[in-house]
C-alpha cells in the first residue's frame, strides 16, 4: 500500500515498526482502507495492556486480493468505538476484549461476557487482577 | 405459531464438544440463533504470562487437540522469530510430513463425525481406521498418540525413523478416500441433507473473517500456505470449490486429504535421502526473547491461526494471544442458522468444522 | 389347529371336563405358544442386530455376556426390570401407563394370522390380510398416546412427527396388499402362499412379477417401524429419544422389544407374500428324504416353519444392513418421496398386476 497517499488523507498519525498509530478517527480510517485499497478482512483485534493501565488495541488487516497485511494501532482507556456495523467479526473479537480487559465498546448492542460466567466481576487478562473470587475456594 | 425456545445444550450425542445453542423457533423455523460459549475456558493466555516459554509448550498442543502440530509448531515459530533462527531442509521436511499428517487425522475424524451426525454409523468406524494407522506413527515417533510435544524451539526432539510405515499408509489412503466418494458423495440422500444448505456466500465468509476449507469452498482461493517460508518447495495450488454449501465443504475436505497425501509424499522423498539431522537448538534454561513484538501465522486445518507474543525482555512472555479458526465459525452460525430449517441446523453447524477448544482458549 | 383341539377336547373329556370350557379356554395354548418364541425371537433380533452392525463396522459387537454374547439381551433385559419406573409430574397417568401395556397387542395378534406351516395356522380367517393390515398400523395409537400424555413437548414433536410419517406411508402399502390381492384371488393369507406353487419354483413365486411391489413394500416397512434412514422421530439429537424421552425402565423395554417384534412380523408378511411363505424353493420338501416313513409326513410341517422363519431372517439381514450403511432422511423429504414418488408407482404397479392376471401364463 502505498504510505504516502495514505497519509495525505489523514494526519495526526505515526508509523512505528510497521504498524500505523492513530489517535482518533479509527472509524474512518477503516472505511477509507477498506474502500480504497481493499483492506476487506479484519482477521484479529488484540488487546495488550500498557504500565499506564491504558490498553493498546491492535486492528489486523487484511486485502484478499493483494495478499497484504496492514496493522492499526490505537490508545483506549474505558471505552471506545465499535467496528460491529462494519466489521461481523469485529463483534466476537470485541465481546472478548470486554470480557478480559473490561473495555466499553460503544455501537455493538450484543456485548456480553463470553469465557466468564454470568456476573463476575473484575477482568482476568489485567495485570492487577487478583483471584481472590470466593466461588473458587471450594477445594480448601 | 407461538415461539419456543430450544437448547440445542451443551451435552451433543455427537463430537461437537460443548457448544451450547439457544434457537428461537416458530414451528419448525429458526427465527434466531445465539451461541454461548465458555464451557472450556482454561484461561491459556492467563496462564503463558506465569510460564517460561519451555514450560509453556506442552500446553500448546491442547488448543486443538485434534491439530496438536500446528499450534506446536506455530508457538515454535513466533519464537524462532524472535530469536532469528533458521531451520534446515531435512528439519523443514520432517515438520511438514508430521503437520500434513495431521491434516489428514483431523480430517478423517471430521469426515466419520458429520457423517454420525447425519445418522450414518459405519463412515465413522472407517474413518478410524485409517486415522489408527497415523496415530500409531506418532506414537513410534514421538511417544504419544496425540498431544504429542515434539516441536522445540529450533528443531524436533529426534529424527524420523521406520519411513516404511508412513508409506504404507499412503499406500491405502488413496484407495480408501474413493471408498468414501463412491459410498458417501453422490449419495441421494446425502446429497438431499446437504446440498443447497447453509449457503455462505464469499463476501459474507471474509466479513466474519472465515478461512480455511470453509472459505475455499465458497470460491475464495486464500491459503496461507502459499507464501509459508516452512512449506517452500512442498506445495502447489489451492482446493477451490464454487459450490458454497454444505456439501462443497466437504466435497473441500476431502480434496484437501488428497493433496496432503501428495504434500507427505514429496516430504518422504526427501526424507529419505538420510542426512544427519543438524539443527540449533535453544538453551532453554538461559532463553530471553528480546524485548518487542512478534507475529507469525499458519494454515490450520480449521482456518487460520496466528501467535502474538508481547516480550519485554524476560523468560516469560507479557502477553500471548492466539486466533484461531473456529472462533469466527461459532460467531458465523448466529447468520448462517437464521432461516434455516431445526432438521438443517445439525448439518450446517456439522459442516463448518467448530472444535471448543479451540473457540474457548 | 385342527389336530391340536382335538387333542385338548379329549384330554379333558378324560378328565370329565365338558366340551364347554375346553371351549373357552382352548386359546391359551396357541397364545402361549406365540408369546414364548416372541420372547426368544426379538431377544435373538435384538442381539442380532448388534452383532451384524458391529460386523458392518468392523467391530465384533457385544461379546462378554455369556458365549459369543448370546445372554447379552437378557442382561439388558434384566438391568431394565430392575431400573425405577419414574413417573413425571403432570403427566396423564392412565394414558402414560397404557401407552406400553398396550402396544404389544398388535405384535401378538398379527403373529397370529400368519400361516407358518399348512397345519399351524392360528386364525385361520376369510380376509386374514386385510385385519392384518389394520393392526399393523396399531402402534401408531400408542405411540401418539405415549407421546401426547408424557406431559413434554419433544415427546409431542416427536410423536407428531411419526404420525405424519406413518399415514404417508400406509396407502402404498395398501396399494401394494390390493395388486398380491389381484394377483393370488384371495384375501387369505395361506391361499396366498398355495397361489405361489407352480411348475417354475423360485421365479413361480410372487415376487418376479411384482418386484416393484417389493421394493415399495420393503421401503415402506421401513418408514412404518421407524427405522433407518426414516428413523428421524427417532434418533433427532435434539428431540433426545422422540416419544420415548420420558420412559424409563420396564415402560421404556416394552416400547424397546415391541418395535423388534413388528419387525419380525413385517419381514414375515413379506416373505409371504413376495417370497412363497413356507413352501420350498426346491419344489419337493427334504424331510422325506431325510426322516424315515411315519415321521416323515409330521415332519414336513416343521420343516415349512424353518424355511419361513430363513426366508424372514434373510430380508430382516438385508434391514439391518440397510441401517448400517444409510444416513437419514429429513422429514418433509421423506413426506415428498412417499406422495410424490411411491403413490404413484404403486398404483401403477396393482394395474399392471391386474393386466398380468388376465393375461395368463404361470400366475393366472
Amino acid at each position: 500500500m502505498n504510505i504516502t497517499e495514505f497519509l495525505k488523507v489523514f494526519e495526526d498519525v505515526a508509523i512505528f515498526e510497521d504498524k500505523i498509530i492513530l489517535k482518533r478517527n479509527l472509524i474512518e480510517t477503516v472505511i477509507y482502507l477498506r474502500d480504497n485499497f481493499g483492506y476487506n478482512v479484519l482477521k484479529e483485534i488484540t488487546a495488550v495492556e500498557n504500565d499506564d493501565t491504558s490498553v493498546e488495541l491492535n486492528y489486523h488487516l487484511y486485502s484478499s486480493t493483494d495478499d497484504e497485511d496492514l496493522v492499526l494501532s490505537i490508545n483506549v482507556s474505558n471505552e471506545t468505538e465499535s467496528l460491529s456495523h462494519i466489521f461481523d467479526s469485529a463483534s466476537a473479537d470485541e465481546n472478548e476484549i470486554y470480557d478480559m480487559f473490561g473495555i466499553h465498546f460503544i455501537g455493538n448492542e450484543d456485548l456480553k461476557r463470553l469465557y466468564m460466567a454470568e456476573g463476575w466481576v473484575g477482568h482476568p487478562l489485567r495485570k492487577e487482577y487478583q483471584d481472590d473470587d470466593e466461588r473458587l475456594d471450594w477445594n480448601d | 405459531m407461538t415461539e419456543l425456545k430450544l437448547n440445542l445444550g451443551p451435552q451433543h450425542p455427537s463430537t461437537h464438544g460443548v457448544l451450547r445453542l439457544i434457537l428461537e423457533l416458530e414451528g419448525e423455523k429458526i427465527l434466531s440463533c445465539e451461541p454461548d460459549i465458555g464451557y472450556l475456558h482454561r484461561g491459556m493466555e492467563k496462564m503463558a504470562e506465569k510460564l517460561s516459554y519451555i514450560q509453556y509448550l506442552p500446553t500448546v498442543d491442547r488448543i486443538d487437540y485434534l491439530a496438536g502440530f500446528f499450534y506446536s509448531e506455530l508457538f515454535c515459530r513466533t519464537v524462532e522469530k524472535a530469536l532469528e533462527i533458521e531451520l534446515s531442509d531435512r528439519v523443514r521436511a520432517i515438520r511438514v510430513m508430521m503437520l500434513e499428517l495431521n491434516r489428514i487425522a483431523s480430517h478423517l475424524l471430521w469426515t466419520g463425525a458429520f457423517l454420525m451426525d447425519l445418522g450414518a454409523v459405519s463412515p465413522f468406524f472407517y474413518a478410524f481406521r485409517e486415522r489408527e494407522m497415523i496415530l500409531k506413527y506418532f506414537e513410534k515417533i514421538t511417544g504419544q498418540r496425540m498431544m504429542n510435544n515434539y516441536f522445540v524451539f529450533g528443531g524436533v526432539r529426534r529424527d524420523v525413523f521406520d519411513l516404511d510405515d508412513v508409506d504404507e499408509f499412503l499406500k491405502i489412503l488413496t484407495p480408501k478416500l474413493k471408498d468414501y466418494e463412491n459410498l458417501i458423495t453422490e449419495n441421494p440422500i446425502f446429497l438431499q441433507r446437504t446440498k443447497g444448505k447453509g449457503v455462505l456466500e464469499p463476501e459474507l465468509a471474509l466479513n466474519n473473517s472465515i478461512t480455511g476449507p470453509n472459505l475455499r469452498a465458497s470460491g475464495v482461493g486464500i491459503d496461507f500456505r502459499k507464501n509459508d517460508s516452512l512449506y517452500c518447495g512442498f506445495y502447489h495450488e489451492p482446493v477451490v470449490l464454487k459450490g458454497k454449501d454444505a456439501w462443497a465443504r466437504y466435497k473441500a475436505r476431502i480434496e484437501e486429504m488428497r493433496m496432503s497425501g501428495c504434500i507427505v509424499r514429496q516430504a518422504l522423498e526427501y526424507l529419505r535421502k538420510d542426512e544427519p539431522l543438524k539443527q540449533k537448538l535453544v538453551n532453554p534454561l538461559k532463553m530471553r526473547l528480546p524485548a518487542g513484538e512478534f507475529l507469525s501465522e499458519i494454515e490450520a486445518p480449521r482456518g487460520l491461526a496466528r501467535c502474538y507474543i508481547k516480550s519485554i525482555g524476560e523468560d516469560k512472555p507479557y502477553r500471548l494471544k492466539w486466533r484461531t479458526g473456529s472462533y469466527y465459525a461459532v460467531n458465523l452460525l448466529k447468520k448462517l442458522l437464521k432461516g434455516a430449517y431445526l432438521n438443517d441446523a445439525i448439518a450446517i453447524a456439522g459442516s463448518l468444522d467448530i472444535i471448543l477448544p479451540e473457540v474457548d482458549k | 389347529m385342527n389336530y391340536l383341539y382335538h387333542l385338548y377336547i379329549e384330554f379333558l373329556a378324560k378328565h370329565g371336563i365338558p366340551q364347554f370350557w375346553g371351549d373357552i379356554t382352548f386359546y391359551i395354548i396357541p397364545l402361549s405358544i406365540i408369546f414364548c418364541a416372541l420372547l426368544v425371537i426379538v431377544l435373538a433380533l435384538v442381539l442380532a442386530e448388534r452383532k451384524l452392525l458391529g460386523f458392518f463396522t468392523q467391530r465384533k459387537g457385544p461379546n462378554r455376556v455369556g458365549l459369543w454374547g448370546i445372554l447379552q439381551t437378557i442382561a439388558d433385559a434384566f438391568k431394565l426390570l430392575c431400573k425405577e419406573n419414574i413417573t413425571p409430574k403432570g403427566v396423564n397417568v392412565f394414558l402414560f401407563n397404557l401407552a406400553p401395556a398396550l402396544i404389544f397387542v398388535p405384535v401378538m395378534v398379527v403373529l397370529g394370522l400368519i400361516p407358518y406351516s399348512a397345519e399351524f395356522t392360528f386364525m385361520d380367517f376369510r380376509t386374514n390380510i386385510l385385519i392384518y393390515v389394520v393392526f399393523a398400523g396399531f402402534p401408531l395409537l400408542c405411540i401418539l398416546l405415549g407421546g401426547w400424555a408424557s406431559n413434554n413437548k419433544y415427546s409431542l414433536i416427536g410423536a407428531i412427527r411419526n404420525t405424519a410419517q406413518v399415514l404417508a406411508y400406509e396407502l402404498p402399502i395398501a396399494f401394494t396388499v390390493l395388486s398380491i390381492i389381484a394377483l393370488s384371488s384371495s384375501m387369505n393369507l395361506r391361499e396366498i402362499t398355495l397361489a405361489q406353487s407352480s411348475s417354475a419354483g423360485i421365479f413361480g413365486w410372487f415376487w418376479v412379477p411384482c418386484i416393484l411391489g417389493l421394493i415399495i413394500m420393503f421401503i415402506s416397512m421401513l418408514a412404518e417401524l421407524n427405522r433407518c434412514p426414516f428413523d428421524l422421530p427417532e434418533a433427532e439429537s435434539e428431540l433426545i429419544c422422540g416419544y420415548n424421552t420420558e420412559y424409563s425402565g420396564m415402560r421404556f423395554a416394552m416400547f424397546y422389544l415391541s418395535e423388534y417384534g413388528m419387525l419380525f412380523a413385517n419381514a414375515l408378511f413379506i416373505a409371504i407374500l413376495f417370497f412363497g411363505g413356507y413352501l420350498s424353493p426346491f419344489g419337493k420338501y427334504l424331510s422325506p428324504m431325510i426322516f424315515p416313513e411315519t415321521v416323515g409326513g409330521i415332519m414336513i410341517y416343521f420343516e415349512q416353519v424353518c424355511w419361513l422363519l430363513l426366508k424372514s431372517f434373510l430380508i430382516i439381514f438385508v434391514v439391518i444392513w440397510v441401517r448400517a450403511t444409510l444416513p437419514r432422511m429429513a422429514s418433509f423429504d421423506l413426506l415428498k418421496f412417499s406422495w410424490t414418488v411411491l403413490l404413484p408407482i404403486s398404483i401403477f404397479n396393482f394395474l399392471l398386476m391386474v393386466i398380468i392376471k388376465y393375461t395368463g401364463g404361470i400366475y393366472a
